[in-house]
């Protein structure tokens, strides 16, 4: 079909001649692959989404446009700043405050003729069922474990394997400095990433009675001034740790306390980056780990090799290293497995004492987590009136609410599944 | 916080300011605005790389904007150098571009230093024949990369006689010497009140005066010795423990836990002892460098037992631990005094030397010597071999236990080797031409296998140590541009090439393949 649009029609063969090589050709090592023209076609055609217009993102979407790849959408509910410069390419200093997954998507319609990319300005969790459904292919290229527990859990949870068109495979992608990986996850057949949540380092938090009492880094001086003297001083007004007033304030404060004690090393930019939990990124591993998953997503979809299984991660710090290995699902994980997970705990302790380690508890990593049992609520964050009247119940030793045995239900408003947790107390 | 340290923030937190201003001083040039050289370009353009140029003597073509980015459907028949430069250049405003529409070898023949300007010189899509020239071109001081990608399969070179590094960014710089403990450091230990009756006070000793006092205690009961082996070090960890009061006490725990760690005896490092050996220290010249006149500064430190009791500069660096504020930022003194002594020591060393030399005592920066100190445990030296040796004296040995492991991704190096004495004899790559048709298949497989053989011959192997399936596969590609593969390797070479330019963190040595079909990777020293 003629575009009378275009003033150029770009023949297809010659520009994806590369792509095309692959798609036309058998191979040896991956006998399965026959080449047939419906294949270029469905490349054309399928749906991708892509989840986050950032480092990774801008990459992702680059990539996949000149895979062949012609109907992209891409979601963000992000805004440009002058900090994603440095490695975000279809931004310029004019579009800093402008709506990242739109201006990255009008970047690539302009550049590369023949593809659409259509932007989504909002958040994930603002899609529903049906918008995800559509899709042949989720990329994730994203900084938050939370939207990515979310978007895994999501896709499993539409996953009906009677029914092969529910299976929508998720490519995700992460970096940190010079480390990322890519991996690929298929609803029903390998491991998910809520399975792999044990491998994330603990979040890093210090003790609070370091922080009050007994400072010895930069850090803590940092994080007295933003968890303890910031509502001290300012009641109910919330830190804006974009707000550069802000993050001065707080440089200043911890500057004063480390001077008290004596502590050398606070600085703005070291405040900033505890206080924002900034994590290094650069363009060139963006670069890599983008590339990896949009090549395992080429693969997918045209089959013309193995993609891989299911797992790789790369490492740029001393000479360049990659490890691929089949990542192994878990019997008791929350969303692809079935099992319920087994914990022991001492039962002089707290129903708080036991929240705090389930906030902290790599695995778990919950943020306000609400506890009932066969039915019977023990705490729940909302609505308020149930909070307040279940509060108590925080302060009492676990022996006194659950015994041995007893199947706990925690749900968590940031998750769309819950956790099933067989208690053992000691 | 300036515009520039603004935009460059989740830089900066890895490579700080002194890597920062060695990119922007350096000068990059890629020949052959190729897919991959332009991703390469892009990563490097982005963090603020001082300046590039782009030589391309080609017009852009539709192949091109198929899988270049930074190529589009307007720069038809346009210079390709000039489109690059553009498109590229918008990329970001403190960078500086050039571009020439001209051949590299013709440049050369009219400017036979053409190479001696850039820092970095960038080849893709040259002839083995080129590449080996431009390789050899290359002055000392200038890192030469060839990057080359076909189909799935991504391979990139790199050398430069000599790469030194200081700041490799180890994931531990501590050097507590619970060993031998310097004076200051061993009175700090004995302040402590290990019988008193304040549990608060008792929870809140340090680790390193744990360590120090039990460590103190086992020497005096072995003969001066410290535990050695395995079960010694858990008979000291199992006396820690003894000495706890109660399960709360997390200063022993730590204490107990770094055991292994820290309870070893102070030694200079054998890579360390290997290049205080090396000509380029023992002999210095008037136009050493600074990492080789101040390695040798430190070397003489090293000696001179009376300041250095025979150990590598203390770093000066301590964890963070279990303590009273008071406490631990003295602790923090007598270590960063005992490093500030050190470094005294060395920048005295370093002036004699320099003086000896004739040369002025500022063309070495404190800073310098400092940053030297702290890491000396952990200075590294990488001495490229060139790509001459690479051809004329191959390591058969090595290649041929590479070829021995079946997952090795070795055999697509022997390919890609073989493929350019196929564009050699036929004037093209296998495989090119339309993707349908049988050509490829029936002509150009024998004929690269038949390439390939006679390859693993001449280095004395069996001729049929490559599989012909892959031989088959990198046929399959034609040498065909996929941009996924370009960027992959664009990413990887920008990084290889950041961490030479900043001289921090450790870049690879020297051939790094990567097969884009099983996701997996490999580097070769050739």
């Amino acid at each position: 079909m003629v575009d009378a649009q275009s003033t150029l029609t770009l023949d297809d063969s010659q520009r994806w001649a590369g792509v095309y090589k692959l798609l036309d050709r058998s191979s040896l090592i991956h006998p399965e692959f026959e080449p047939v023209d419906q294949i270029k076609e469905f490349i054309k055609e399928a749906k991708i989404l892509v989840i986050g217009a950032g480092g990774l993102g801008c990459e992702i979407l680059k990539n996949l446009a000149l895979s062949g790849f012609c109907n992209i959408h891409v979601i963000d509910m992000d805004t440009i700043d002058v900090s994603n410069l440095n490695r975000q390419f279809l931004f310029r200093r004019a579009d800093v405050g402008k709506p990242k997954a739109v201006t990255a998507a009008a970047f690539i319609n302009k550049r590369v003729q023949g593809v659409t990319v259509t932007p989504h300005y909002c958040k994930i969790q603002d899609k529903d069922e049906d918008f995800y459904q559509e899709f042949a292919l989720v990329i994730c290229g994203l900084d938050s474990i939370e939207a990515r527990r979310w978007m895994n859990a999501t896709l499993f949870g539409m996953f009906d394997p009677e029914n092969p068109d529910t299976m929508k495979p998720l490519i995700d992608g992460g970096t940190e400095g010079f480390k990322g990986q890519a991996r690929v996850i298929l609803p029903g057949n390998t491991s998910c990433y809520e399975c792999s949540m044990d491998m994330l380092s603990k979040p890093t938090g210090f003790p609070l009675c370091t922080i009050a009492n007994t400072p010895r880094l930069p850090e803590h001086c940092i994080e007295w001034a933003s968890v303890l003297e910031w509502p001290n001083k300012h009641g109910e007004r919330k830190m804006d740790t974009d707000d550069p007033k802000d993050i001065q304030w707080l440089y200043e404060t911890a500057l004063a306390r480390a001077k008290q004690y004596n502590i050398q090393g606070v600085t703005y930019s070291l405040t900033q980056g505890v206080v924002k939990n900034i994590i290094p990124a650069i363009a060139s591993t963006n670069a890599i780990i983008a590339a990896s998953c949009c090549n395992e997503a080429l693969k997918l979809a045209s089959t013309s090799a193995k993609y891989l299984n299911n797992y790789m991660m790369y490492s740029g710090n001393d000479s360049v290293y990659t490890y691929t290995f089949e990542h192994q699902r878990k019997d008791d994980c929350p969303v692809c497995g079935n099992a319920v997970s087994k914990m022991e705990f001492r039962g002089d302790k707290t129903l708080e004492e036991f929240m705090d380690f389930l906030k902290e508890k790599p695995d778990a990593q919950l943020k306000k987590p609400s506890f009932a049992i066969a039915g019977k609520p023990l705490y729940l964050q909302a609505p308020k009136s149930l909070e307040e009247a279940l509060r108590p119940n925080l302060l009492k030793p676990l022996k006194d609410l659950v015994s041995s045995g007893d199947q706990i239900t925690v749900t968590d408003s940031t998750l769309p599944f819950s956790l099933q947790v067989e208690i053992t107390l000691v | 916080m300036d515009a520039k340290t603004q935009k460059y923030d989740r830089q900066l937190r890895l490579w700080g300011n002194n890597g920062q201003a060695a990119l922007e001083s350096a000068h990059i040039l890629l020949v052959n605005a190729s897919a991959v050289g332009c991703e390469i370009l892009k990563n490097m353009v982005l963090p603020g790389i001082g300046q590039f140029t782009v030589v391309d003597a080609g017009q852009v073509t539709l192949d091109d904007i198929g899988s270049n980015f930074f190529l589009d459907a307007e720069s038809l028949g346009k210079s390709r150098a000039e489109r690059a430069y553009e498109l590229l250049g918008e990329l970001n405003d403190d960078v500086q571009g050039h571009w020439a529409s001209k051949d590299i070898l013709s440049i050369l023949a009219e400017e036979p230093n053409y190479l001696s300007k850039f820092s970095v010189v960038i080849v893709s899509n040259v002839s083995q024949a080129t590449a080996r020239k431009l390789a050899y071109l290359c002055s000392k001081d200038t890192t030469f990369v060839w990057v080359k990608t076909v189909g799935l399969v991504g391979q990139v070179r790199i050398a430069i006689p000599e790469h030194v590094i200081v700041e490799s960014h180890p994931d531990n710089v501590a050097d507590l010497r619970i060993d031998s403990p310097f004076l200051e450091l061993a009175s700090y230990a004995t302040s402590f009140n290990f019988d008193t009756e304040d549990t608060m006070e008792f929870g809140h000793i340090p680790y390193v005066a744990i360590l120090l006092k039990y460590m103190e205690e086992w020497k005096q009961t072995h003969g001066g010795k410290i535990p050695s082996t395995y079960a010694e070090k858990n008979q000291l960890k199992a006396n820690i423990r003894a000495g706890m009061r109660s399960p709360d006490d997390e200063n022993f725990d730590e204490a107990i836990n770094s055991v292994l760690r820290s309870c070893q005896a102070t030694v200079v490092p054998s890579s360390i002892k290997e290049l205080f050996k090396d000509e380029k220290c023992e002999n210095l010249t008037t136009d050493s460098s600074t990492f080789w006149i101040i390695l040798r500064a430190v070397r003489d430190f090293v000696e001179d037992s009376g300041k250095s009791s025979g150990f590598l500069p203390l770093s000066g660096t301590i964890p963070d631990m279990k303590a009273q504020t008071d406490s631990y930022v003295t602790l923090q003194s007598i270590y960063k005094g005992k490093a500030k002594q050190d470094v005294e020591d060395v920048t005295k060393n370093v002036n004699s030397i320099l003086e000896r030399l004739g040369r002025a005592a500022e063309s070495i920066t404190s800073q310098e010597i400092e940053s030297f100190c702290k890491f000396s445990a952990f200075l590294k030296v990488i001495c490229y071999r060139s790509l001459e040796d690479e051809y004329q004296h191959p390591k058969t040995k090595q290649i041929a236990s590479w070829l021995a492991d079946p997952e090795s991704v070795f055999p697509y190096y022997v390919i890609l080797r073989a493929s350019d004495a196929f564009f050699e004899q036929e004037g093209r790559y296998p495989g090119e031409g339309p993707s349908d048709g049988t050509v490829w298949e029936e002509e150009d497989v024998p004929k690269l296998h038949s390439l390939v053989a006679g390859l693993l011959q001449s280095w004395g192997l069996e001729r049929d140590a490559v599989p012909r399936d892959l031989t088959y596969e990198i046929c399959r590609y034609g040498n065909g541009a996929i941009h996924n593969i370009a960027s992959f390797m664009g990413g990887v070479v920008s990084q290889e090439i950041i961490k030479l330019i900043t001289h921090q963190y450790i870049p690879m040595d020297n051939t790094f393949v990567f097969d884009g079909a099983r996701s997996v990777s490999a580097v070769f020293s050739l």
